[in-house]
């Protein structure tokens, strides 16, 4: 039903595309002295009387007749700037956000006549310009001029970013556990359970607004800030009606319609990113599995219930595509345009196929024990094969925004649906440990879910002094794991049969996983602008209170073959179909045949509570006219409540088992070494911290059966300090050009980090480690070509990060690597964080032309080889190569308005492998995991009307 | 114009309704768990299944003459009167002060259970131990950890019992009737731990041991240590029947598992019946261990790790149908050298496992003395024999072979079909070659069933459950 509405919708807006006759100027008024907005200025369009001002967000929009105008922007005691050559179409919207600049002496009569940007990075680079923390900026325009379809991709432009498996951000070359990502500036919960951070792949770049990374530490910032955070901000709705309809095609020359695509029959629904109930839990906790010599009709009854396919079965896979849908209006509530209500509406579906053949993954490579002068790593496991994803991604928005003089609501109500199902069939070798051929099929799916809603209130006193901020936003985060089946067939390569043997290869198995998690953030901000030393100042303090509360509930099955006469798997053939076939279920008869048992374990679930309660202060003043600052100081409570029980029986009911109060100093300084304060200098210091995530502070030991690895918990682990230095040159030319250079470093106390056991192969537990430090320098710089005759349109820009990290070895860790130094070798006493990369490198060279309606880019992005596993004992490190991804794309606006778009791109120019190995000295390296992306072209087609 | 705004307005109405209704319908997919169907009664007795205390079997009348909860239709063994022992008593907590577990009790082993902190557990001679069902990190396990001990002493007349709740055996019996040897996984199995010397990767002095996940807390799964003489007490007269759940590929519980179990500890007259995994492993110590019998289990009958130093004398591994090698032995993973000695065995084939059941493998450095052994009953498949052989499977274990630290001496064999001389069934799969093959023809001398000379003495395995259950006649 839900389906056909949104056809119907479809349909009849895409019929009625409406022009009107006048033009729209709008945008947003800057205030130079602060990274903020300026209320209450005066637009007016030159020679008329047709003006307007700004209301209280800064914002404005006049409607005008078609023609060429200048704009003037002005504000008491502000130098006024005028805008020239300001064309007006019938029907179109002409964006100028401006930035107006305090006059030193209150000397009135300075104008800055300056032409139309022509790109609104511009803007963008000037909250960047204009805020006192370090922060970097990506605008929608640039966005969409990278040709991304989702923020993973399009972040990488920004310097010291870089993302891993195009899901996960990294600021400077630091994992995950030291980046944030949060929503419009609230918290919200991730939708992979063993991260800290939010998967940005999900967001589909027409519902943002801009994506902000800040890399030096506020007191307004929560302190969990760690190494950086990036703020995705969605759009508030627009200046007229605007509604666009996007569609997209992406084809891929290894993984699109090929032959031996794997897959699994999924639900109907599958395609809408859910699973209707066909892979719900089959067998509720209440229900026990009795072993047929107690109740054989029982087990049989039982095992009829499970679904019986096991198989990744061989299709044609299909290519991507895309489509969405946007909407959004403002109406006038009054005469005078003082009360404003808007809205704005998205809507995308996304589904795209993933085909690696011959992928790689856990292999496991070991050092000569016996004999250490033997350099070269031995096999113990091989494993490859091919993998076949699916995954769909639906996104909706709705926002509805009430906008008084000194007043503004926003209620925005974001879900995103995303289901993603997998088949594999992968061949294992094991040569030391057990010595077998095992094949194996792999069914997932996983279905993932956030519902987010924020509600915002903005107010501001007459004179603008006093501004007040509150926002409440609460999530609902799901994530199933339903029914993940793997089937293993040991391989006799002597008698050519295949068979189930649980202890060389285990047993057939399934699991489900329920991860659900509440989050309620409320925040309040108030901000007083003030004098100090005779200077404006703007002072701010607020609080801000978290409840994160997660459930956690593991099933998992097996499914024996119960023999009598010989082995009863051996009729299966290897059919991994064939294990719950009607025929080959457990018979009351012959007392043979495949059955049912429960092994899902307490300790595996649990309950988990977060508090977090928060007050700061903090004020941004200047010293002299070149000199600003900004100091604060943030105190957080912070407490983990943890309910479970361990191996032991041992029971935890809300015990508190981390209860910190801290304080967190931060300084931010920017001097501008010139009048016209295009060049400055930032310098910054902040204390943050990094927390264990609700599964790391846990009592939980977590089976994993497709890598056959533990994860233990450590209910005893504390949360990491973080003291971080910056220091940043920086210079802006004319336009967009920017130049910058910056070093910084971070200091480390209990840091975190999933460790081997040295004991126990396969087992790993995160551990608060020695100290860790990591330094680097950033070079950025972004340029116009205009300096070559005819180039005028070409631009180029590059960002550089080098970054060294130095991870003090435990005194287990150091004893297992000495006890494993091959002849020759000689032991460090640190190694690379894990995690860190010590190089980022983006490079970009762009087309824009405005006027015909061309843009293109030429893109490359490369990581350092990053410290991905820490070894241990026997087993060498594993590291990340660096992925060398070359990006072309090309777009083309034309249509009498430009409002239609067709956008082009092809990805991996360069034919690279994403590739993991391990690295011993003096060996030659072995794989680790390897996968081929494959080179794809993506077609793309947007309408705007 | 007017009507087109107005058309306009109403779509958007449309528009953010629609989002709105897509995100509550998709909202609803918490997982519907179905009604479970209860109403089955498999012998149409009118007695559902849950609740009949004899489901494969009509027993309207539900009659259960001794009480214990299995009618008497199923019950044929004990229809007498009640006991007055036997009472069951649950253990779900570690063990961490002395305590005797008496014959009078049957006691039911829930979850995990760590003997620890320098207890003793001392297990009268004919208790019956029924562990719960469960595998992964739920699997019911008897640890004793390093520095505690186990005086399991039970005689050939009254033996000490550990097997699956599942199975219907009662107070007072030494076998049940509703299991077999191919039942198996139906709990844990039995873990020694103790500190003598064993050779782990890259020398580290312990280990985690096999199939029990590490603990945060502590090392109560730790074994190895420096201590050769280490006692962690008695195992003597004991069945382990239907063990070894699975906690995944390589990382089961074995029937007996022995690890740096050191030579001050006594076992003997040990039994496994069953298990998934191996029936007894020794993970280096130096433990001695006489008279042990292997039946039917799913992996390796006895399974030598870890440069593990003591001698065993007088074995017998029976294969069952899903069975891999009768005997596995590995060298040490370290420096630490070892030698192991194994002496009077008697391994027997079962002509209906074909697949991957095998005589013996001896890898990756493996250094010990074969003597006495006896093959027999086991079937040749393919032109190497490969089912049926006695492999060098490396370059190291070969290397020792040449360098006379692993040796062979007095093996007899009952020939396979089609097996011309006894020596074809040695086998040096090794890149370097050995004299292994040629040896062999020394070594080794063809026997015809029942003419023996080498091999286990039987006559001790007469009280074991393998013993009556397959009417072998010890």
């Amino acid at each position: 039903m839900k389906i056909k509405l949104l056809l119907f919708c479809l349909t009849v807006l895409s019929l009625h595309s409406i022009y009107s006759q006048n033009g729209i100027i709008s945008g947003t008024v800057n205030d130079g002295e602060f990274n903020d907005v300026l209320p209450f200025a005066n637009i007016l369009i030159k020679g008329t009387t047709k003006g307007t001002t700004s209301d209280f967000d800064g914002k404005y929009v006049l409607e005008v007749a078609p023609g060429i105008y200048t704009v003037t922007f002005s504000y008491l005691g502000y130098g006024t700037m005028e805008i020239s050559q300001v064309v007006i179409e019938p029907g179109a919207e002409q964006i100028i956000d401006i930035t107006l600049n305090q006059l030193a002496n209150a000397l009135d009569g300075v104008v800055v006549t300056t032409t139309i940007s022509k790109n609104t990075e511009a803007s963008v680079l000037n909250i960047q310009k204009n805020s006192v923390a370090l922060l970097d900026g990506l605008s929608i325009q640039s966005i969409k001029k990278s040709g991304a379809s989702d923020i993973a991709s399009a972040i990488k432009s920004i310097p010291g970013v870089s993302v891993q498996g195009g899901k996960f951000v990294y600021v400077r070359g630091l994992g995950d556990r030291y980046t944030k990502s949060i929503l419009n500036g609230v918290d919200v919960p991730g939708l992979d359970p063993d991260r800290n951070t939010l998967q940005l792949d999900i967001f589909p770049t027409n519902i943002l607004d801009n994506i902000i990374v800040i890399k030096s530490a506020t007191a307004d910032q929560a302190a969990d800030f760690t190494g950086g955070v990036v703020d995705i901000v969605t759009k508030d709705f627009p200046t007229r009606a605007e509604y666009s309809l996007s569609v997209g095609l992406g084809y891929n020359s290894t993984m699109h319609f090929n032959n031996d695509y794997l897959s699994y029959e999924g639900s109907a629904t599958d395609a809408l990113g859910f699973d209707n109930g066909l892979r719900d839990l089959v067998l509720p906790q209440s229900v026990e599995t009795p072993v047929p010599a107690e109740n054989g009709a029982r087990a049989r009854q039982l095992t009829q219930l499970f679904q019986p396919n096991l198989k990744a079965l061989q299709e044609q896979s299909p290519m991507d595509f895309n489509i969405g849908f946007t909407a959004g209006n403002q109406y006038n509530l009054n005469d005078d345009g003082s009360k404003k209500i808007g809205y704005l509406a998205s809507l995308t579906y996304r589904n795209s196929t993933e085909f690696y053949e011959g992928i790689v993954n856990g292999q496991v490579f070991r050092k000569q024990d016996q004999d250490r002068s033997v350099l070269e790593l031995i096999d113990d496991r091989t494993q490859s094969g091919n993998l076949g994803v699916n995954n769909v991604l639906i996104s909706g928005l709705a926002g509805v925004s009430f906008k008084g003089l000194k007043s503004k609501y926003k209620l925005n109500v974001l879900h995103i649906q995303n289901g993603e199902s997998s088949a594999a069939y992968i061949r294992q070798d094991n040569f030391n440990v057990n010595s077998n051929v095992i094949f194996n099929d792999a069914l997932t799916y996983t279905q993932r879910s956030i519902t987010n809603v924020l509600l915002n209130g903005e107010h501001a006193n007459e004179d603008g002094s006093w501004k007040v901020s509150w926002k409440l936003s609460p999530t609902l985060s799901k994530i199933y794991d339903k029914d993940f089946r793997t089937t293993p067939f040991r391989f006799n390569d002597e008698t050519g049969n295949f068979s189930i043997s649980p202890s060389e290869s285990g047993e057939p198995s399934r699991i489900w996983r329920n991860l659900e998690e509440i989050n309620i953030a409320g925040k309040l901000d108030l901000t007083r602008k003030h004098k100090l030393f005779g200077r404006d100042a703007k002072f701010k303090f607020g609080g801000a209170h978290t409840l994160k509360q997660r459930e956690f509930i593991v099933d998992q099955f097996s499914h024996p073959v119960q023999s009598r006469q010989g082995n009863f798997s051996l009729g299966f053939g290897g059919d991994a179909d064939q294990v719950l076939a009607p025929a080959n279920i457990y018979s009351t008869n012959s007392r043979e045949g495949t059955y049912v048992r429960r092994d899902s374990n307490v300790s595996d679930s649990f309950d988990s509570e977060i508090t977090v309660s928060a007050g700061y202060l903090s004020d941004e003043f200047k010293f002299s006219d070149k000199f600003n600052a900004i100091i604060g100081l943030r105190l957080e409570k912070f407490d983990l409540l943890y309910s479970g029980e361990n191996q032991d029986g041992e029971v935890f009911d809300n015990a508190n088992i981390l209860d910190k109060m801290d304080f967190f100093p931060s300084a931010n300084f920017i001097y501008e070494l010139n009048e016209e304060a295009n060049k400055k200098v930032r310098a910054s210091f902040s204390s943050t911290t990094a927390r264990p995530s609700f599964k790391e502070a846990s009592n939980a030991q977590i089976f994993d059966p497709v890598s056959s690895t533990f994860f233990i918990g450590n209910i005893n682990i504390q949360p990491t300090y973080v003291n971080n230095f910056d220091l940043r040159f920086e210079s802006y030319g004319a336009g967009t050009n920017f130049f910058a250079v910056s070093a910084f470093a971070k200091t480390f106390q209990d840091p975190i980090e999933l460790s081997f056991i040295r004991e126990a192969r396969g087992q790993f537990i995160p551990l608060n480690l020695g100290d860790a430090k990591v330094f680097g320098g950033e070079l950025e710089v972004r340029r116009s070509l205009d300096f070559i005759p005819g180039w005028q349109n070409f631009s180029f820009n590059a960002n550089v990060s080098i970054i060294e990290s130095q991870q003090t070895f435990t005194d287990d860790e150091a004893e297992a690597r000495r006890d494993n130094l091959r002849e020759g070798e000689t032991l460090r006493d640190n190694r690379q964080l894990q995690g860190q990369s010590p190089l980022l490198l983006n490079i970009g060279f762009n087309y824009d032309n405005n006027e015909n309606g061309w843009q293109g880019g030429l893109i490359f992005n490369v990581q350092g080889k990053t410290l991905e596993i820490v070894g241990n004992g026997d087993i060498p490190d594993v590291f990340t190569l660096p992925f060398n991804n070359l990006r072309f794309n090309l777009s083309k606006e034309f249509g009498k308005e430009k409002n239609s778009k067709i956008s082009l791109r092809f990805e991996n120019i360069l034919n690279d492998k994403i590739e993991s190995v391990y690295q011993s000295f003096g060996a030659e390296d072995q794989l680790f995991s390897s996968r081929y992306p494959g080179q794809a072209i993506s077609l793309g087609y947007s309408y705007q009307f | 114009m007017k009507k087109l705004t107005f058309t306009k307005r109403m779509l958007s109405l449309l528009m953010v309704c629609g989002s709105l209704t897509f995100m509550a319908c998709s909202n609803d997919d918490d997982p519907v768990i179905p009604e479970l169907e209860v109403d089955v009664d498999f012998d149409n007795d009118n007695i559902n299944d849950d609740i009949d205390n004899c489901p494969g079997a009509a027993n309207a009348d539900q009659a259960d003459t001794d009480g214990d909860g299995i009618g008497d239709v199923c019950d044929p063994i004990d229809n007498g009167a009640a006991p007055t022992t036997g009472a069951t008593v649950v253990v779900d907590s570690d063990i961490s002060a002395d305590t005797t577990w008496s014959s009078d009790s049957i006691y039911n082993l829930d979850g995990r259970i760590f003997v620890t902190d320098g207890a003793t557990l001392t297990i009268e001679a004919g208790t019956l131990i029924k562990a719960n069902a469960g595998s992964g990190v739920n699997a019911s396990v008897l640890v004793i950890t390093r520095g505690s001990k186990i005086e399991a002493l039970g005689t050939a007349s009254a033996p000490i019992i550990f097997t699956s709740a599942s199975d219907n055996i009662a107070f007072g019996e030494t076998v049940g009737t509703n299991l077999d040897q191919n039942d198996r996984g139906l709990w844990g199995g039995l873990i020694l731990l103790g500190n003598a010397p064993s050779s782990f990767d890259g020398d580290a002095e312990s280990a985690q041991i096999e199939g029990i996940p590490s603990d945060t807390d502590g090392d109560k799964g730790l074994y190895g240590g420096l201590d050769t003489a280490d006692d962690s007490g008695t195992i003597q007269y004991v069945s382990i029947r239907h063990g070894g759940a699975l906690i995944g590929q390589g990382n089961e519980i074995n029937g007996l598992t022995l690890g740096g179990v050191g030579s001050g500890t006594t076992i003997d007259n040990v039994e496994v019946v069953g298990n998934v995994d191996d029936g007894i492993e020794f993970f280096g110590g130096s433990v001695n261990a006489t008279n042990l019998f292997v039946w039917a289990v799913g992996d390796d009958g006895l399974d030598i790790d870890q440069a593990y130093s003591g001698t065993i004398d007088n074995a017998i591994v029976v294969q069952g149908n899903i069975s891999d090698h009768a005997l596995e032995i590995d060298g040490p993973e370290g420096s630490l050298a070892g030698s192991y000695t194994l002496t009077n065995v008697t391994l027997i084939g079962l002509d209906n496992n074909v697949e991957n059941g095998e005589v013996a493998d001896f890898r990756s450095g493996a250094t010990g003395t074969n003597s006495n052994i006896l093959v027999t009953g086991f079937t040749g498949v393919g032109t190497d024999l490969q089912l049926s052989d006695v492999e060098l499977d490396n370059d190291g274990v070969a290397a020792n072979y040449t360098a006379g630290l692993l040796t062979f001496l007095d093996w007899e064999i009952v020939l396979p079909t089609g097996v011309a001389t006894s020596s074809e069934i040695f086998d040096d799969r090794s890149d370097i070659g050995s004299t292994f093959e040629a040896d062999a023809a020394n070594f080794s001398s063809a026997v015809v069933a029942d003419a023996a000379n080498v091999g286990a003495d039987t006559s001790a395995f007469s009280w074991t459950y393998s013993n009556t259950k397959a009417s072998l006649g010890f």
